[in-house]
């Protein structure tokens, strides 16, 4: 399955539960029909994974994904030796050894013969690959998805290169392995660190905000169906004033999809200061943006 | 299309966008591929190639409006205004044949035509004439009194243009005469908002005497107590960006902490695991080393623009060390720490000048502060703390009390003076700096900020 036009992945996201700005729209379509990786930037909460799983959803792939965080490194994220098990088949292999070396005169022989069977221990069988190399190394095309890479070191970016641009990777051992059907790979970053450039310049960037007021309208109703209508409306709205406050942690859809399901949950059909003041703890992360929210309320029910 | 993209990557790099030769193949490439009449789709294109980051992106929509949208005639006008160039030229041509003696009137019909050139030329003499004046005095009169002749010329065309139409001089009918006024008042305000467009500070775009950061670097050597108040914000935006630094750096230490020696016990009892081959090879972690730092600022004159700049470095580093307190003194020591620890940089320095306890009209007394210090204080230090004293130590001709600060030094790790007189005045008058010297383990000019970056960075790394 692939995307035809920009409407087309539209539609296909919005069947696979996601529901995305034209800008979205366009630049995974780009993506896909370039076979670039998308890099997509914004604040936490906003859709940036969900839209990752969408991709795998509506394009029905397997979606492999690899968290990154300070200290991944290759071993990690690429693949790892099977010691364990190449040592008990070594064990179970020690008697075979006098039948290669028993015709051999003299100790150098022996080695020479020992290291013409190397392969034997150093082949996929003993590998153990880890998401980057699973997502090479697939039959079928997978949606790759690489969250939080400015949480990574700037050494495993550097890695990352290669694997972006060539769609191969290097294994000592091995040699080169390209892919067998290029993944539709995605990162995201919460402008922790700044990437760099040769990384963006492999990229095509997306950076998502908070949606505008009828999208998340569209979004919550999607999610939770069961709301009522002008609940709906107005749940948005006073989440559109909060976050115009000078916030630590502005709240995002996620957040407002969590108000939401509290609200149903305890089945209040209208939102007054007091039910906002009791349920803020769902949208407010902070005790400072807590005090703030309350302070400002009749701004935020107008 | 080609042509067209050419030039707003040209735009854009001349307004210090970075954009690559591979990101214009890739964009040209795409637009194949996509519908270029949906606007939403052709920006989203250009965005997610030209634009990659979240700074880059404001700059980006403004680059993109200005190109597109205030220079051009939008897609939908350009069929319109196909059917009206006779009467815009004509229109056009009377306007300039109207009596007038100002070239910039002839630059605003030349847009009203269709041409922003020569209007954009001006625009950009003007921006460019209010960052080459080298007289020491700042003033904007020159820039404003031009840009309010190019408003002035602006409001001559409008009203010239509407007298045109009033007067029906082209002998249009009623609806053609509607449509050429609507073209007008569009263009007249797409004029007016690019007079009304300001420069900002690191626009490259239409301001170019010196680089951003040439211009931090000739900051960085500036003496601290000739800062003015608007090279103090700027200094501080460039502190953040040093702190951000600095800490992916400590961070990526602590990442590095796992690789140790290695530990020969844990690796034998792994290695049980394994028939007694040691396949898992466990290392000693080390143990990273975080200081406590105790700050002595003299806060008299102009001492006090040294030490804010390195406490609020030393607060935005907070992380990185253990513990940082702070006093400051005059005549006698004032504890600042829970100033700031409980508000930000700039709330607590004001805190400091205006509503903390010290005398701020009393001479210097280093004497007193340290006898104070000994008498209050000893138990901050220990084998781990940085003391730090920020001071010219001239102490008014009295009792330095230099033992104290033997004392002090046999208590803590390292005692640092960070001197903001320049070096050939130590020692004189009542400067007591070679009696304290002996004392310090490092005695340091700190008269800028270049010279105190390098300091903080020694101090952390």
């Amino acid at each position: 399955m692939a995307y035809k036009t920009v409407t087309d992945v539209e539609q296909k996201l919005i069947e696979a539960g996601y529901i995305p700005s034209r800008e979205i729209a366009t630049v995974i379509f780009l993506a896909q029909a370039t076979q670039k990786p998308v890099l997509i930037e914004g604040p936490a909460g906003v859709g940036k994974t969900e839209l990752a799983k969408a991709v795998a959803r509506s394009l029905d792939r397997e979606l492999i994904r690899l968290q990154c965080y300070e200290g991944l490194d290759e071993a990690k994220a690429l693949y790892e030796w099977e010691y364990a098990k190449q040592l008990l088949y070594t064990q179970m292999v020690k008697d075979r050894i006098n039948d290669i070396i028993g015709a051999t005169a003299t100790l150098i022989e022996a080695v020479d013969q020992i290291a013409a069977q190397e392969d034997a221990f150093f082949s996929d069988r003993f590998i153990q690959p880890r998401p980057l190399l699973q997502a090479i190394s697939s039959e079928k095309p997978v949606v790759l998805l690489l969250d939080e890479v400015d949480k990574s070191d700037p050494e495993f970016e550097a890695f990352l290169l290669e694997l972006l641009s060539d769609f191969q990777v290097s294994i000592p051992e091995l040699g080169t392995r390209k892919a067998i059907k290029i993944p539709f790979v995605l990162l995201t970053s919460n402008n922790y660190r700044d990437m760099s450039d040769a990384l963006k310049r492999r990229c095509v960037h997306l950076y998502i905000d908070y949606p505008a007021r009828d999208t998340e309208i569209a979004i919550v109703r999607l999610k939770i169906p069961d709301i009522e209508e002008t609940l709906c409306a107005v749940l948005v709205d006073s989440i559109r004033r909060i976050r115009t406050l000078d916030l630590k942690k502005s709240p995002s859809i996620s957040e407002t999809l969590d108000w939401a399901q509290s609200l149903l949950a305890l089945q209040i059909h209208e939102l007054t200061p007091e039910v906002v003041s009791e349920t803020l703890n769902v949208i407010c992360k902070y005790q400072m943006d807590l005090e703030k929210v309350r302070k400002n309320m009749n701004r935020v029910i107008a | 299309m080609v042509k067209l993209i050419g030039q707003f990557v040209s735009c854009c790099r001349a307004a210090g966008l970075r954009v690559s030769t591979s990101e214009v193949l890739d964009s040209l490439k795409q637009l194949q591929l996509i519908d270029p009449t949906d606007e939403l789709q052709f920006r989203a294109l250009l965005r997610a190639n030209f634009a990659k980051s979240l700074r880059e992106l404001k700059h980006f929509d403004r680059l993109y409006h200005l190109f597109f949208h205030e220079m051009r005639i939008n897609a939908g006008d350009m069929q319109q205004a196909a059917s009206q160039i006779d009467q815009i030229r004509k229109a056009t041509d009377l306007l300039r044949e109207k009596p007038h003696d100002n070239p910039v009137y002839d630059a605003v019909v030349d847009f009203l035509a269709g041409n922003p050139m020569p209007l954009l030329a001006e625009m950009r003499r003007i921006h460019s004439e209010s960052d080459d004046s080298t007289s020491p005095a700042r003033f904007n009169f020159g820039p404003l009194a031009s840009r309010f002749n190019v408003l002035l010329q602006i409001n001559a065309a409008a009203t010239t243009a509407a007298a045109l139409l009033e007067n029906n001089d082209l002998e249009l009918d009623s609806k053609s005469r509607r449509d050429l006024a609507a073209h007008f008042d569009e263009r007249i305000e797409a004029a007016r908002s690019i007079l009304m467009y300001e420069p900002r500070p690191g626009d490259t775009g239409t301001r170019k005497v010196k680089t951003y950061e040439q211009r931090l670097k000739d900051l960085g050597e500036k003496a601290f107590s000739s800062f003015t108040r608007e090279e103090v914000e700027e200094m501080r935006e460039a502190i953040d960006k040093l702190v951000r630094k600095l800490k992916n750096i400590v961070s990526r230490r602590f990442a590095v902490r796992d690789r140790g020696n290695l530990d020969v016990k844990k690796t034998l009892r792994a290695s049980a695991k394994y028939d007694g081959v040691p396949l898992d090879i466990k290392y000693r972690r080390k143990t990273m080393r975080k200081s406590r730092i105790v700050t002595l600022c003299d806060v008299s004159g102009s001492v006090w623009a040294a030490a804010r700049f390195m406490l609020n470095l030393l607060y935005s580093l907070q992380d990185c060390f253990d513990k940082v307190s702070s006093f400051v003194f005059i005549d006698q020591l004032t504890e600042v720490t829970g100033i700031f620890e409980e508000h930000d940089i700039s709330e607590a320095t004001r805190i400091v000048m205006e509503e903390a306890d010290v005398h701020y009209d009393a001479p210097t007394d280093y004497g007193e502060t340290l006898r104070n210090f000994k008498k209050n204080y000893m138990e901050l230090l220990t084998k781990k703390t940085t003391l730090i004293i920020v001071g010219d130590g001239r102490s008014n001709y009295m009792s330095p009390e230099d033992a104290i600060l033997g004392d002090i030094r046999d208590r803590c790790r390292r005692v640092i003076w960070l001197n903001p007189e320049p070096e050939n005045l130590w020692g004189t008058g009542d400067s007591e700096i070679k009696a304290y010297t002996h004392h310090c383990h490092e005695v340091r000019p700190c008269r800028n900020v270049n010279q105190l970056v390098t300091f903080i960075e020694e101090l952390v790394l």
